[in-house]
């Protein structure tokens, strides 16, 4: 086969950039957005084009004509020939890139202000890309720049990347479309100025599998496998359990079969499955999730304007932030490594592999929230404060301990504060005097059940219990940890001694199992008994109802945690759903203590002071559940686990989880979910402070302890 | 390794009888006084023979405390065989004992082997439940029973091994519809028997083989 050397290397670039991008975004997140990332990704390499690794990993397309003229028009992912200026020679060309269809006014309403373009659809051998190119130099007086064109380009995205087009017809107006991907965004809406919404679907339809929505005859799903490409990357994506959908053409008898049992068994990675191919009725007439998150993609796809603000403010936020565009780039470049876990299904599940795959995963994954930042240290700490002592500005505080957490110096410090054990606006001389008080209080509480002689406790079962079953926690907590290692450790009686005047002073509560292992980072880090009390006490005003004797707090948790894997990762939920899992007893660990168990001593002391900020959301907990869960849902879905080998599989991710890439992933979904996620959560969700305050303690048994 | 079955165990009991201390003398051959206390539940594994066969006993190890009960049960699914853990020295913990079999029975598959262990039987000294009560309420309730120590290693080994010949007769005795895996029984290669802490082979692939 002949191919001028310009496509030859073109047809280098493609699949490696396909294979690096694509794959991986949707491994990651089907919610959060293509578009941001690809936004992302584009100031990236723009931000990046001067650096000499980049520059010398593309060398050799440097002296390519082509090439340079499409860099200069700010890609450098050029991926087809998407520059309009060689649209003569690629429509045509010998390896295959053909416009099928281009249609010229077609614009995007981000702002106030439209950005027109042209819209392409071209076939490069079997698959089907579209792209929307702005027109440069019209925009002039609309005071956007090339940079903010370029955010909203679009390159090159393969049908097998789209889940759906929803035509809207408006009575006044421009029709309009909205493309919305397989990974869960959408691309704005693109109104068609000079019509030629029809001729855009039929050209589609000519090329890939398109049906119109049983549900919505202005919505049509695409399917197409027929890019061999694709189908490599979806069999890695979802080992194993991929309902290809494919169109009937090229589907062998087995496959058939196979994706009709798939289909049936409701799982489904995100593409819209068409169980009508297969010769079968829908089972499912309505499915409310998939509606639901395609209502929330559509959504998503009018607040891209929020996410370009993000996105800009990142940046903005990044380099005054010090982090040089080479560390940026340097972690694109780890993320775009070409995945490696593509034997993953042919993998047996044995144990010990099942963890270096999840490592493998691990690396895969694409993040998109705010890079960590250093921990706060003393000298930064000082200017939070007035004269006095006072924290200005606690939310910026807050925020600067999300994104960063504190030195362990400066956390007995901080501590109390984040607690809410200590107001932000008391000065030094207000916290001294308040801790004396409470130091008093805490005395008198303590002095209750010391008071009791054994002669009295031989009658009171309750306390004896209680006491018992104290004693026989605190030896079991965190033994291998330095401060409360060896025997007769001092410290280990400290623990008990709190825990008991815990269930003194809420003696409805009490003591449960699992408190123990919350209060042990608290005394390591305070390291004073009454002042590790009373944190102890304020972080119990918010998970106290973790302990409750009917479990409520937990099954609250659990249920919004649901509801938020539903919105945010539909496949997922119905996955779970399918397999009866839905009642998330395997995260029960993660949130009953925290992810205490999950991750090193000093990793959860960060991981809990960055939850304790509250700062995207008080529940950013269930955020990480999300995450952790989407991080390794290929390996999930893939493996088919039921329940058992799932609570299995959670189990066993215990110190596996990389905390910064999930607390950005959290950070990311949270943004995604905004207040849709919000309002998934019901009032009063711990760590929220209770709604009815007091109901919460009411125990009903007698036996407890 | 792969097996010839897999059997799945949960281990049940109130708290500090030693559950987590007898799963790790079975899984590891050791005892370890100071092990954290449960959350939820944990897991162990370990390949052992009976009549010639590769048997992977998979062992889910639950938190005690009544709190966790409504979470514990949902453990129950699809259990093969249940070890019922009372201290010795804990009179209350052998009072529990009814409960315990009450959730059991409620909560898991009819079929379901119950092995019930009186616990720390090195403490003779500060014994508080006479081996002939453990004896007399493992018969009324059809339970198997032995007395172990999870510290001494004394009958663990034994404990485990014949819960799992009990159930694997009751699979020679076609109790079991052993292709319902809601019995706690999956079906593997009859493969070669090897040292502990093999991996789970292929569990449906292998269904085939084995009569």
């Amino acid at each position: 086969m002949h191919y001028p050397r310009y496509y030859r290397q073109k047809r280098l670039v493609l699949p490696f950039l396909l294979s690096a991008y694509f794959p991986a975004t949707r491994i990651f997140f089907s919610f959060a957005s293509k578009i941001l990332l690809s936004l992302f990704l584009t100031d990236c390499f723009l931000l990046s084009a001067k650096s000499p690794m980049l520059d010398s990993d593309l060398h050799d397309l440097s002296d390519d004509a082509d090439y340079a003229a499409s860099q200069q028009q700010g890609s450098a992912s050029v991926m087809l020939c998407n520059d309009s200026t060689k649209q003569s020679s690629s429509s045509s060309d010998q390896d295959g890139a053909e416009i099928v269809y281009s249609k010229d006014n077609v614009a995007i309403h981000p702002t106030q202000f439209a950005i027109s373009g042209r819209l392409k659809l071209i076939k490069q051998g079997s698959s089907l890309f579209m792209t929307w190119i702005p027109y440069k130099g019209h925009n002039s007086d609309n005071g956007l720049s090339d940079k903010d064109r370029n955010l909203y380009t679009i390159r090159a995205v393969p049908f097998t990347d789209i889940r759906s087009i929803r035509r809207h017809t408006p009575a006044l107006g421009w029709q309009y479309i909205i493309v919305v991907l397989s990974s869960g965004l959408a691309y704005p809406p693109l109104y068609f100025y000079s019509g030629g919404v029809k001729e855009f679907l039929a050209t589609i339809k000519q090329h890939v599998l398109l049906v119109r929505s049983a549900e919505d005859a202005n919505v049509f799903l695409v399917n197409d496998f027929q890019s061999t490409l694709q189908r490599t990357l979806s069999s890695l994506e979802l080992p194993r359990a991929v309902p290809l959908a494919c169109g009937p053409s090229n589907m062998s008898e087995s496959t058939l079969k196979e994706n009709q049992e798939r289909n049936d068994s409701g799982v489904n990675n995100g593409r819209v499955s068409v169980p009508q191919f297969h010769g079968r009725p829908r089972h499912k007439v309505h499915d409310p999730a998939r509606d639901l998150s395609i209502q929330v993609l559509e959504k998503f796809s009018l607040v891209t304007k929020f996410a370009r603000e993000t996105t800009s403010q990142l940046f903005r936020e990044n380099q005054t932030n010090g982090f040089s565009a080479n560390e940026r780039r340097t972690h694109i470049q780890t993320n775009l490594d070409p995945p490696k876990a593509s034997s993953v299904a042919e993998k047996n599940s044995d144990e010990n592999s099942a963890n270096s795959d999840s490592r493998e995963f691990d690396e895969l994954s694409l993040v998109w929230g705010k890079p960590r930042q250093p921990p706060l240290g003393s000298e930064e700490w000082i200017t939070f404060l007035d004269s006095e002592g006072r924290v200005t500005n606690s939310e910026a505080l807050r925020k600067r301990i999300f994104y960063g957490g504190l030195d362990h110096k400066l956390r007995n410090e901080v501590w109390g504060l984040l607690l809410g054990y200590y107001p932000y606006d008391s000065t030094y001389a207000e916290r001294e005097f308040l801790k004396s008080v409470k130091k008093s209080e805490y005395e008198t509480i303590k002095n209750q059940w010391q008071s009791i002689s054994s002669a009295q406790a031989k009658r009171f079962t309750k306390f004896r219990e209680r006491k018992g079953l104290i004693e026989k926690d605190v030896v079991r907590t965190d033994r291998s940890i330095t401060f409360y290692e060896g025997d007769d450790n001092p410290n280990v009686n400290v623990l008990r001694d709190i825990l008991l005047t815990y269930s003194f002073y809420n003696f409805d509560l009490g003591y449960c199992q699992g408190m123990s292992d919350l209060l042990s980072p608290i005394l390591f880090v305070i390291d004073d008994e009454s002042e590790a009390f009373w944190c102890f006490v304020a972080l119990m005003e918010r998970l106290g109802p973790n302990f409750n004797r009917d479990q409520n707090g937990m099954h609250s948790q659990l249920f919004a945690l649901s509801k938020l894997v539903e919105m945010l990762d539909s496949p997922l939920h119905n996955y779970f759903k399918q397999r009866d899992c839905l009642n998330y007893f395997f995260c029960f660990r993660w949130i009953l203590i925290q992810f205490k168990r999950e991750f090193e001593f000093e990793k959860t002391l960060r991981l809990w002071e960055v939850l304790w900020t509250h700062y995207p959301s008080e529940h950013l907990h269930l955020y990480v559940c999300v995450a952790v869960l989407k991080r390794f849902r290929s390996k999930i879905m893939g493996e088919e686990m039921d329940f058992d080998s799932l609570l299995k599989f959670i189990n066993e991710l215990s110190g596996h989880i990389d905390l910064d890439a999930t607390l950005r992933d959290a950070e990311a979904l949270c943004i995604c979910a905004g207040e849709e996620g919000a309002a998934r959560i019901p009032p009063g969700t711990p760590p929220s402070l209770p709604v009815d305050d007091g109901s919460f303690y009411i125990q009903q048994d007698d036996e407890v302890l | 390794m792969s097996y010839a079955y897999l059997f799945k165990y949960i281990i049940i009991g109130d708290t500090g009888v030693g559950k987590s201390c007898l799963l790790l003398q079975f899984t590891d051959k050791r005892f370890q006084p100071v092990h954290d206390l449960t959350i939820g539940v944990e897991f162990g594994a370990r390949m052992i023979t009976i009549d010639n066969k590769p048997i992977k006993l998979q062992i889910w190890d639950t938190a005690g405390q009544e709190s966790f009960r409504s979470i514990t049960r949902s453990y129950y699914r699809g259990a093969a065989g249940a070890l019922l853990v009372y201290d010795i020295t804990r009179r209350e913990t052998f009072n529990h004992l009814a409960s315990w079999l009450e959730d059991a029975r409620q909560h898991a598959n009819a079929n379901m082997t119950i092995m019930l262990i009186g616990n720390k039987c090195d403490l003779a000294h500060r014994r508080a439940v006479s081996t002939e009560e453990g004896e007399q309420f493992a018969k009324e309730h059809g339970l198997i029973f032995m007395e172990a120590s999870a510290k001494t290693a004394q009958n663990v080994e034994e404990a485990f091994i014949k819960t799992a010949a009990t159930i694997y007769k009751k699979i020679q005795d076609g109790l079991f519809d052993v292709s319902n895996e809601s019995y706690g029984i999956k079906v593997g290669y009859g493969g070669i028997p090897g040292p502990s802490g093999g991996r789970d082979g292929p569990s449906a692939a292998g269904r085939g083989c084995c009569n």
